[in-house]
């Protein structure tokens, strides 16, 4: 009975528990919204290191971020396939370019290289075309999101990067890292675009055999090449997402604008909330005079707040749920991993529950005395 | 006065007082009172405004606490319970009729009936269900069960006010003003009912009053002032008027 006198006044001071409701969806949104652009340019951070195939990446020696750094020689490649843990090693090189748009002017853009014929670690999602492109000599990716940018090449446009010459081979879908626009050939035209020797790279892309000791493969590469910096998969990509967030202000730009989400969540909750009690004190009183504990009138607070951040966690989702639909494979980047929605949900009815202790603490401070006057 | 054995009251206050803080001072609301409630009586506290019958009410209700004194229910000493104790023996044994019916609005009059016992979380057995059917039925309101509060007259709202302090069948009814609020007809038949139910035998009803009205249904009429029990007189009869106990 408590639960259901909790839902009735809910439902009988429709316009507070609107207030209340729409606190939690401005929590479930805002933040929800702050966090899904945080997690998109995370992924933008480490877009390679998580999509490519490889187990072990070699980088110059001080490395904290896939997208810097400098060249290896070419024969620690020759070295790392001599292990006998490696499956595979391919040498991969990244370097700036600027692609020259029709009206003469320029655009920055990161090039990726990849080892012909394999062509592992090649993009992994094609609006048009397909890998294999890129083992014509000029052949290069872009991604169906940068159309607008470089003047909306089609298959077979030719245009120069750094005055190298370049045909689009292939449209990739929704690829886009941290630096900006990423387009991917093979390594010889990327060497020729980056002005690389060709007993440089930029790091070695190591799969290791199946069934394989990661840790153990890491020491073995680590020791055969102390002069360059050696890194699991997920070491680099957290690595390198630890450097944007710590260097470029990001992680305290959106934990400023969560928090102030956060915040003016929990004051509309908690005031109107308040307002409830404020209207309801007679109720509460003979309640109190009636027969119910202090506990029974925080119970009864208890089951409104998880009610209201039940029904605005609902609401809030299906708004979040729409704007990542809406903003699904756009220029903002926006992602929500699967483990986010039920924290970020918890998080709010914790947030509720204390928004609900102002009015907890009112309620229960009534004296049931009050009912006879 | 008829002879009467005190252990059968049903509540008993022992040299009980009530001070209250006014913003400047203690101020005492209630001398020292001795008072037994018998079983089987409408027992009417009337009094100017300002008397202390309300507060005396409150105490015997186990509302408030009494300053001093002891409070006994059916020879039980409740003065030292704590007030989470206190609030179960009021749900166990009173039933509160209030001023203005003081109904909850955002429930419906059946769930009005049922939150005076399951309040403290217990299920809402179907007995339950049925005893509040039957007391809506009893005062003349089959078919207001799903009705709201304010759908409903002033007088019908205080029958629900008495039908909700029935449930459970408490053996005190201790009454606030019900009828202050309401038209002679509506006064009648809300006074009616509560005399039928003082009648039952192993109930006490106490009410507080300073409509003469209700004077002619008092089994015993206790008079207060100043906090104080000015007279205490059994069968007052028709002839009760409010002169006589103002």
């Amino acid at each position: 009975m408590r639960s259901i006198t909790a839902l009735r006044m809910l439902m009988h001071d429709r316009a507070t528990t609107a207030g209340s409701v729409l606190g939690v969806v401005a929590i479930i949104f805002l933040v929800g919204q702050q966090l899904s652009i945080l997690f998109g340019l995370l992924n933008y951070m480490s877009v390679l290191v998580d999509h490519m195939p490889a187990d072990i990446w070699v980088c110059t020696a001080s490395t904290e971020n896939v997208n810097s750094g400098g060249t290896l020689p070419m024969r620690y490649v020759d070295r790392v396939r001599g292990i006998e843990e490696v499956e595979w090693a391919e040498p991969l090189i990244r370097t700036g370019g600027l692609y020259s748009l029709d009206d003469g002017r320029f655009t920055g853009l990161q090039v990726v290289g990849l080892s012909r014929p394999e062509l592992l670690g090649g993009p992994w999602r094609f609006h048009e075309g397909g890998v294999n492109a890129l083992l014509d000599f000029d052949a290069i990716t872009v991604d169906r999101m940068d159309l607008d940018v470089l003047g909306y090449p089609e298959i077979g446009s030719v245009s120069e990067v750094n005055r190298q010459r370049v045909a689009v081979g292939a449209i990739t879908q929704s690829i886009r890292g941290f630096e900006g626009t990423v387009v991917f050939t093979n390594i010889d035209k990327a060497r020729q675009i980056g002005n690389i020797p060709a007993d440089r790279c930029s790091n070695i892309l190591i799969k290791l055999k199946a069934g394989v000791g990661r840790g153990e493969a890491l020491r073995a590469v680590g020791d055969l090449l102390p002069n360059a910096a050696v890194f699991l998969s997920r070491q680099l990509s957290r690595s390198t997402r630890g450097y944007y967030l710590s260097n470029t202000g990001i992680g305290g730009s959106i934990g400023f604008s969560t928090i102030v989400g956060t915040l003016v969540g929990i004051v509309i909750i908690t005031l109107t909330m308040y307002t409830t009690v404020l209207n309801r004190q007679k109720d509460f009183a003979v309640l109190r005079a009636l027969g119910a504990r202090r506990k029974d009138i925080a119970i009864t607070i208890l089951f409104q707040g998880l009610i209201i951040a039940a029904v605005g966690s609902v609401l809030g989702f299906f708004l979040l749920a729409l704007f990542l639909y809406g903003t699904m494979d756009s220029s903002l980047p926006t992602y929500m991993p699967l483990w986010v929605p039920p924290v970020h949900a918890g998080f709010t009815v914790v947030l509720c529950l204390l928004a609900s202790v102002l009015s907890m603490r009112r309620a229960t401070s009534i004296e049931p005395a009050t009912a006879f006057r | 006065m008829r002879w009467r054995n005190m252990a059968e009251d049903v509540v008993r206050l022992e040299s009980v007082t009530r001070d209250f803080f006014d913003g400047k001072q203690m101020r005492t609301v209630l001398q020292e009172t001795d008072l037994g409630i018998a079983p089987g009586e409408l027992t009417v506290l009337a009094g100017p405004s300002g008397s202390g019958k309300t507060t005396l009410l409150t105490i015997m209700g186990l509302v408030l606490k009494a300053t001093t004194g002891r409070v006994l229910i059916s020879g039980e000493d409740v003065t030292d319970k704590s007030e989470d104790q206190r609030a179960c023996i009021r749900l166990r044994t009173f039933g509160f009729v209030f001023q203005q019916a003081a109904l909850v609005p955002a429930l419906s009059i059946t769930e009005n009936l049922l939150v005076s016992k399951s309040i403290q979380g217990d299920r809402v057995t179907r007995e339950l269900r049925q005893q509040a059917a039957g007391l809506l039925e009893e005062l003349g309101l089959a078919g207001y069960g799903d009705s709201r509060p304010q759908q409903l007259s002033t007088g019908q709202q205080q029958r629900v006010g008495i039908a909700r302090a029935l449930v459970g069948d408490p053996r005190i009814l201790l009454c606030d003003e019900p009828t202050s609020a309401l038209d002679v007809e509506s006064s009648r038949i809300v006074l009616d009912s509560l005399k039928t139910i003082s009648g039952e035998g192993s109930r006490a009803v106490v009410l507080v009053s300073h409509d003469p009205r209700v004077f002619p249904y008092a089994d015993r009429l206790i008079k207060i002032e100043d906090g104080r029990i000015m007279s205490d007189t059994r069968n007052p009869g028709q002839g009760a008027a409010y002169e006589e106990v103002s």
